[in-house]
């Protein structure tokens, strides 16, 4: 009984890194936005497409194909974030919403109309099954832990230290007065979010041997999934955001345990609702900022 | 542009009357005019114009960005939907109790869902749509989960002697005509009313207009269950003329759909909202020239609007329906 | 700034009316010499990946008649319309294609609840559907002598299904203890409702029950719950592209070869069982066709597509391309494209798919013969294939 506990709780912390990587990213581009990205799952999407190609049709080694799917997607973020997000600052939040419903639109269907719109499956990686204290993963999972935890001991010390990232925290302050200082706004908006889409991507290919299946659609989900984390950790808040993607991966682990698999993606939006009736702005902030 | 210009010009007439009577006539005459595939579209355009004139007056009017409608759009169709096919029960009923039961049950939605702000309450009413297809799927005994509800009837009035059942596409173009005519006097009604006034306040500056003395509460939540109750007619429309009800009604495509129509055509303003419908039901079928990039040019098209057109297209009706009112 | 603001305006709803009116009159091909096929599938967002397959398979049957010289003489000409898997979009595009384009026969959609929207319409216009890839018992119970005299289907009801697997299951393999991890639509849901109504006979129970939304990708928490349950076999009605997924899990918590796979999701396809094949070693699947199936046209079918597309074709491309043949040889035993005569030709007609003989029930339902496989080292083995007859509800 407590061992079937510990592994579903074990379960939930794999998928919440997942789900962590990828919300961190849209968490901080709404730090700096104030903007919902509603095209943040494509990202992933786009990474996973990227390896998917390069081991595919390159024959590239998974390794390599990590590269090339970040990297691909960089480039596409570039270009969206020169002629879309860039135009974002300061536009109300409606417009926001709509915007990156039509770039979501305009990515899902172009690699569906390039690439065709059927799944593919992807086939690198690591998945044999490792034991470790009485439980079986697949090494691909023990990757993605590991490489969660090192993206977030990167994010808060490039947050902390970095110039970039106390342009963005100061940006998330006060857009106004950055601009007296003389903070290039729009160039912070956009290394942010090509950071964002990077990550999101990584968090594709890294997830793409376990998840197998690859097609145009699938950054959809995704982007549900992410939208109750970055709320409930508090918008922009990068500790916040893994703490409660944390949560969130536990709890949907525990309802498909318990209560039935067909919950599961209730599980985000319910958890978050709940919370937003007992702390109305969020679990890690005393005061709304957004 | 010196004083001496304002000496009268020659004098234009006003066409705002023929031109309004010239779009009633065409109201009046699609179905003759188009084929039947036109009429269907129109039918479309006047579904969704119910629900887009109650998130209207959310965000258009009272300045709440909601992403619900979808969720009360899919109560709406269930309730006509489970009416209709268990009692048999006339259209008017059907779309009463579809407009009842989606505004009440907004009152319960709305009490906690308001007391957030901004993105939170977006979140929070787009968590609405997301649980609503949740249940839809999952309460099997009275949804048929999945399997939907088919097979609902095609909508009948039971009035003493003049009892009658809408069939064929032109019949129930002319109903749809009617319910989202009948909609937009009430929304006009609504917004040209104090309490619409008050509205305009609060999206304004919601902390005045509460010293000022509005119930702001109050509003935001009344205002909350009039537009679900909109989205629940448009709802009960579309069970009736779609004849299928399924869990894929909540979704959030319905409800951005809802939001294009209204900053497409313009937010706080009944006219745009009118217009945003045909624009959007027009757009989306024109595309289909090119199935295989058709959402692709859709996309393209919402950045155009979003960067272009930033207030809809209602300046430009506005000035379009000065410019033909003649000079005074 | 009024003036030009105002033509500005003038100009963009003009331009909108005119692609939206003009874009009738572009398609006026001969309508003697050519048969008008549309297909409504969903073509872009997520169940993209399941139209794209479709389109692929009508395209390829399409271009192999008219190469062929068409039918008796005539060609075919293909419309596509995109349903994007909601109904009012399905509905939408097939107003367009019987209005605008003119088309005498449709098929379409692979969502149920498309398909049962657009069944009124087709009916009201009179034009022959032909759906190839929706399973909802209801769209044939509301077909034929129940109502809807134009909708025709050519794919298996989940019924048959779920009692061939079952029996086989419980009578072969000796499982008497279930799981049941099925995809949460009414595909999956009635799948499993049928499976329940039989499983008594065979003294069957059933330990656990889930569901699973389209495009899920994590099973191990379901997984682990039915290792520690002892279930021997999970009963799945699943989709294409998950049940590799699930495959991989299966692997993953050392639960290959401990428990079997049974119901069907494409167990049988090279890929899938490549993805695991521990772990889909040993599964039993119902299918209507699959690739490795031992016929000569089966064979050329899945040649042809793998060189036409670059990849391997999946059930939805195999239904729609055995569709567009079966409409075909009506069209020719008709003697013409007239769609009275078509639908008549239908109702009667004996056609030799690659799988085996179809024919058409009183409710248009097709009597298809569904093969039960196993895989066995590595490898689908035919078990047997069956065909039933419906029962259909009273009333």
């Amino acid at each position: 009984m407590f061992s079937t506990l510990l592994e579903q709780v074990v379960n939930g912390i794999v998928t919440g890194s997942v789900y962590a990587i990828v919300a961190v990213g849209m968490t901080m581009i709404f730090g700096v936005l104030r903007a919902i990205n509603f095209a943040h799952g494509e990202y992933y999407m786009l990474g996973t497409f990227g390896a998917w190609f390069a081991t595919d049709y390159l024959g590239l080694s998974y390794e390599a194909s990590i590269v090339v799917g970040v990297l691909s997607t960089v480039v596409v973020a570039y270009v969206v974030g020169q002629l879309v997000m860039r135009r974002m600052v300061g536009a109300p939040a409606e417009s926001g919403v709509l915007a990156t419903l039509g770039v979501a639109l305009i990515l899902q269907n172009t690699v569906i109309f390039v690439f065709g719109g059927g799944y593919k499956f992807f086939s690198g990686g690591y998945i044999e099954p490792v034991s470790i204290l009485g439980f079986t993963l697949a090494e691909q999972r023990i990757i993605i832990l590991v490489v969660c935890l090192l993206v977030f001991v990167g994010l808060e010390l490039m947050v902390t230290y970095s110039r970039l990232g106390m342009a963005m925290r100061a940006v998330s302050q006060n857009v106004e007065c950055c601009g007296v200082v003389g903070i290039d706004v729009p160039q912070v908006v956009l290394r942010t979010f090509v950071l964002g889409a990077a990550l999101a991507a990584l968090s594709g290919v890294l997830t793409a041997p376990v998840n197998v299946s690859v097609y145009g659609g699938m950054g959809e989900l995704i982007t549900f999934k992410t939208l109750p984390i970055i709320i409930m950790g508090g918008l922009g808040n990068v500790r916040g955001t893994f703490v409660a993607a944390m949560i969130l991966g536990i709890a949907e682990s525990l309802v498909a345990t318990y209560i039935g698999l067909q919950y599961r993606d209730t599980v985000g939006f319910a958890t978050l609702i709940l919370m937003l009736m007992w702390r109305p702005h969020g679990l890690f902030s005393t005061q709304a900022r957004f | 542009m010196s004083l001496t210009d304002t000496a009268p010009q020659a004098r234009r007439r006003d066409l705002r009357i023929p031109l309004a009577a010239i779009l009633v006539v065409a109201a009046l005459a699609a179905p003759f005019i188009g084929t039947r595939y036109v009429t269907h579209s129109l039918i479309i355009a006047l579904i969704f114009m119910l629900p887009a004139h109650g998130l209207n007056l959310l965000v258009g009017y009272t300045g709440l960005l909601s992403l619900a409608q979808a969720a009360f759009f899919g109560i709406g169709a269930y309730t006509a939907g489970l009416l209709a096919v268990h009692y048999d029960t006339p259209f008017y009923v059907n779309l009463l109790a579809a407009g009842l039961v989606s505004g009440l049950l907004a009152l319960p939605l709305g009490i906690p869902a308001l007391r957030l702000r901004a993105t939170s309450f977006v979140m929070c009413t787009l968590g609405f749509v997301i649980i609503g297809q949740a249940i839809a799927k999952n309460w099997i005994s009275v949804t048929r989960g999945d399997m939907g509800l088919s097979g609902i009837p095609k909508p009948y009035f039971e009035l003493g002697p003049l009892s009658f059942t809408v069939t064929g596409t032109t019949s129930f173009y002319y109903l749809a005509l009617a319910v989202a005519a009948l909609g937009t006097l009430a929304a006009w009604a609504i917004v040209r009313s104090p309490a619409g006034r008050n509205m305009v306040a609060i999206r304004e500056n919601e902390t005045l207009a509460e010293s000022l003395g509005v119930p702001t509460w109050r509003y935001k939540l009344i205002v909350f269950m009039i537009s679900a109750a909109f989205a629940g007619v448009g709802g009960s429309l579309y069970a009736h003329y779609l004849t299928v009800v399924s869990p894929l009604t909540f979704q959030m495509y319905y409800s951005t759909t809802m939001l294009i129509i209204v900053l497409g055509g313009g937010a706080g303003m009944i006219s745009g909202t009118v217009f945003g419908s045909l624009l959007f039901v027009g757009l989306t079928e024109a595309l289909r020239v090119a199935p295989e990039v058709r959402m692709i040019a859709y996309g393209f098209c919402l950045l155009v609007l979003v960067f272009w057109f930033k207030k809809g297209f209602a300046p430009l009706i506005n000035r379009f329906w000065n410019a033909i009112g003649g000079s005074k | 700034m009024t003036r030009t603001i105002t033509r500005r305006f003038l100009l963009v709803s003009a331009a909108v009316v005119s692609t939206t009116i003009g874009a009738g009159s572009m398609t006026t091909v001969n309508a003697a010499e050519t048969i008008k096929l549309g297909i409504v599938a969903p073509m872009s967002g997520p169940n993209a990946r399941y139209g794209g397959f479709s389109m692929h398979g009508a395209e390829l049957a399409v271009k192999d008649i008219n190469d062929a010289g068409g039918i008796n003489g005539m060609k075919i000409e293909l419309f596509n319309a995109d349903s994007q898997g909601t109904p009012v979009e399905g509905v939408s595009a097939t107003r367009r294609l019987i209005d605008q384009d003119e088309v005498s026969f449709i098929i379409g959609d692979v969502s149920s609840s498309v398909t049962l929207a657009m069944q009124p319409v087709a009916e009201d216009a009179e034009v022959l559907l032909l759906n190839a890839a929706s399973s909802n018992p209801k769209i044939t119970y509301q077909a034929g002598v129940g109502g809807f005299k134009w909708t025709y289907r050519n794919y298996p009801t989940d019924e048959n299904r779920a009692l061939v697997v079952a029996k086989y299951a419980a009578e072969q393999r000796g499982f008497t203890k279930f799981a049941v991890l099925s995809v949460d639509s009414d595909y999956g849901r009635s799948a499993v409702t049928f499976t329940k109504k039989y499983l008594p006979d065979f003294k069957g129970e059933i330990l656990s029950e889930d569901y699973y939304k389209e495009g899920e990708v994590d099973f191990r928490s379901v997984l682990a719950k039915i290792r520690d349950n002892g279930a021997q076999a999970i009963i799945m009605y699943g989709l294409a592209d998950t049940t590799p997924i699930i495959a991989r899990q299966i692997l993953e918590l050392g639960l290959a070869g401990k428990v079997t796979l049974i119901g069907n999701g494409e167990f049988n396809t090279e890929k899938t069982i490549k993805a695991a094949p521990k772990a889909m070693e040993g599964a039993i699947e119902a299918a209507a066709w699959l690739p490795q199936y031992d016929s000569p046209a089966s064979k050329a079918f899945v040649e042809k597509f793998t060189a036409a597309y670059n990849e391997a074709p999946n059930n939805h491309a195999y239904v729609h391309w055995d569709t567009v043949n079966l409409l075909a040889q009506a069209i020719k035993e008709a003697g013409s494209a007239d769609k009275e005569a078509v639908r008549e030709a239908l109702s009667k007609i004996k056609y030799k798919s690659p799988v085996g003989d179809v024919t058409f029930d009183d409710h248009n339902q097709a009597r298809l013969p569904m093969i039960l496989l196993q895989i066995e080292n590595g490898k689908p083995s035919i078990k047997g294939a069956y065909t039933a007859e419906i029962q259909y509800p009273a009333n």
